[in-house]
């Protein structure tokens, strides 16, 4: 199946941020890293480390080109808590939405090879891609208009859970989205998850790995709590490759673990086998 | 704030003393009031998978002339009963144990009854090697189809998606004294400061305790608790809670299951409806 490719970028007008920070070299190989070269094979290295991707960079991948049309941009965080320490929280989006982000979900409608799909991505640079409120009402909505429409859905994770600074209500968000996700099976729409790094906490826990296919990028890490947290509260010896991809593939919680390079192929075929 | 027992004053306690107070070891825990709510409680045990989780009591007792199933964090009071407990803290077979019940609730049409009380799921290596995170998920998930109703009530510790997985319920109320927050405040200090150090500061700005939560929207009740806390009287706090959430099992006793469920959906699709109603969060769909 020769499939095209997506759109070069998907940009917010008035970005002054690169599509992702890029170090010099890479850090699985220690290469000095040629950009043109690394966008040309979706910032996967040749020794297969995979670069971290902010929501632009995966709409650009998946979606086919001039086919993405987004929904509820305009939906804003605010600093309900009254956070201030050690960054007020208001600061703190003001400036990331100042910088071109919007949010750590963007969600909207595309095609991937001809075929209409509701897609959501995680921005690890807003706020690490943690679940918020905002985040939660483009989730939720997203799935409900899928489950309405019959339109597949597809998402691309990578956060570090819920969002600490919107607090309990932060945390509500999962039932939030099970609840609208529930819906979404009901309707028989199906549901692909693409869990990249990292993918922890609370986004773990409610919608990224309960897809009908959960792929995940290889190395990827992948879990509820954090490697960090884990050592402190149990001081276990953790073995190597722990909360891996591959540890998730052996431990049944994921279907496949697959290189980004062929992810839009996989996800066209699987559009072509699911209703 | 309920009607019944003393009005709770305001200026008292610190955020970081209520959560001494939701923490201490005297306070009840979930089996001192099942078994003052339902004296002739049966636990039932195991996920039918692979194994049974002590954090989580489970069971059925006769509750106001009506059999009712009984989910319940459990926390230790010795040393070694906390080890077997481990704290409260549940594994993934603890929440495939609550579905298990759950199903079984609503094979019978027994209504559930959840009592929170956890610092969160357990964060060790073998929780993740058994999949706490799909666990979680999937016990969220699955509460919103449970046709039969759920009231819930955290009664010490409502910490993290552990409690969470536990509290998706038609009414969730609160004890006076007891916490709900998206993560312990050492938790929440390690995440945002890296540095445990700082709970203090990280718990009083994550508005977690019951009057944050009522204001909110997040729970629909707070039961006072008597003087000196819930541990002074273990009878007239387990009176108290018994009266309150029976009183809202009477209301969803009555309604249609199709519509008990799409009033569950929406009391989360629309919790932080308090919230949304800023121009800026824009139409609904």
């Amino acid at each position: 199946m020769v499939v095209p490719k997506g759109q070069p970028e998907v940009r917010i007008a008035g970005s002054k941020l690169p599509v992702i920070p890029l170090p010099t070299n890479c850090p699985g190989c220690g290469v000095g890293l040629e950009i043109e070269e690394l966008k040309k094979r979706n910032y996967v290295c040749e020794c297969g480390h995979h670069f971290r991707l902010g929501a632009d960079a995966w709409i650009a991948l998946i979606a086919d080109q001039s086919s993405w049309q987004e929904r509820w941009e305009d939906i804003r965080s605010h600093d309900l808590l009254n956070w201030k320490v050690p960054k007020p929280y208001q600061a703190e989006i003001d400036r990331l939405m100042d910088e071109g982000l919007n949010e750590a979900v963007r969600t909207g409608t595309c095609k991937l090879n001809g075929r209409p799909i509701w897609l959501a991505a995680f921005d690890f640079r807003f706020v690490g891609g943690t679940l918020s409120i905002v985040a939660g009402e483009r989730l939720a909505r997203g799935m409900e208009a899928a489950a309405a429409s019959g339109i597949p859905y597809v998402l691309v994770s990578a956060s570090g859970g819920a969002r600490m600074q919107e607090g309990v209500l932060a945390l509500m968000q999962m039932a939030k989205v099970n609840a609208a996700l529930g819906r979404l099976h009901a309707a028989g729409v199906p549901y692909f998850s693409v869990l990249t790094d990292p993918t922890f906490g609370g986004t773990a826990a409610s919608l990224a790995l309960l897809a009908d296919i959960n792929i995940a990028e290889p190395n990827a890490a992948i879990g509820f709590t954090g490697a960090r947290v884990i050592k402190q509260a149990t001081y276990a010896d953790l073995p190597d490759g722990f909360q891996t991809a591959e540890f998730q593939l052996a431990h049944g919680q994921v279907d496949l673990v697959v290189p980004r390079t062929e992810l839009r192929r996989l996800l066209a075929h699987l559009l072509e086998m699911y209703p | 704030m309920t009607r019944h027992g003393r009005k709770p004053d305001e200026t008292t306690l610190s955020v970081w003393q209520v959560i001494e107070l939701a923490r201490h070891q005297d306070r009840p825990y979930a089996l001192d009031y099942i078994r003052r709510m339902a004296p002739d409680f049966i636990e039932l045990h195991g996920d039918r998978l692979s194994g049974d989780d002590p954090a989580l009591v489970g069971g059925i007792g006769t509750w106001h002339g009506r059999t009712t199933m009984f989910l319940g964090h459990q926390k230790g009071r010795s040393l070694k009963e906390r080890v077997a407990r481990n704290w409260g803290m549940m594994h993934p077979e603890g929440y495939r144990k609550a579905i298990r019940l759950a199903h079984q609730a609503a094979k019978f049409r027994f209504p559930i009854v959840s009592l929170i009380d956890t610092p969160g799921a357990y964060p060790g290596a073998g929780a993740e090697e058994r999949g706490i995170a799909a666990a979680i998920a999937e016990a969220v998930m699955e509460w919103f189809r449970i046709p039969v109703p759920i009231v819930a009530a955290v009664i010490g510790e409502g910490g993290s998606g552990g409690a969470l997985g536990m509290g998706v319920a038609d009414r969730v109320i609160m004890l006076e004294n007891s916490i709900y927050s998206v993560a312990s405040p050492e938790a929440a200090a390690s995440i945002v400061w890296r540095d445990n150090a700082r709970k203090v500061e990280a718990a009083e700005q994550l508005q977690l305790t019951s009057r944050d939560l009522l204001a909110m929207g997040v729970v629909e009740e707070v039961v006072t608790e008597p003087e000196g806390s819930a541990r002074a009287d273990y009878d007239a706090v387990a009176v108290a809670l018994d009266e309150a959430m029976h009183r809202h099992m009477q209301a969803l006793l009555v309604q249609p299951t199709d519509e008990l469920l799409q009033h569950r959906y929406e009391r989360f699709r629309y919790i932080d409806s308090l919230v949304h109603a800023e121009p800026e969060f824009g139409p609904k769909v």
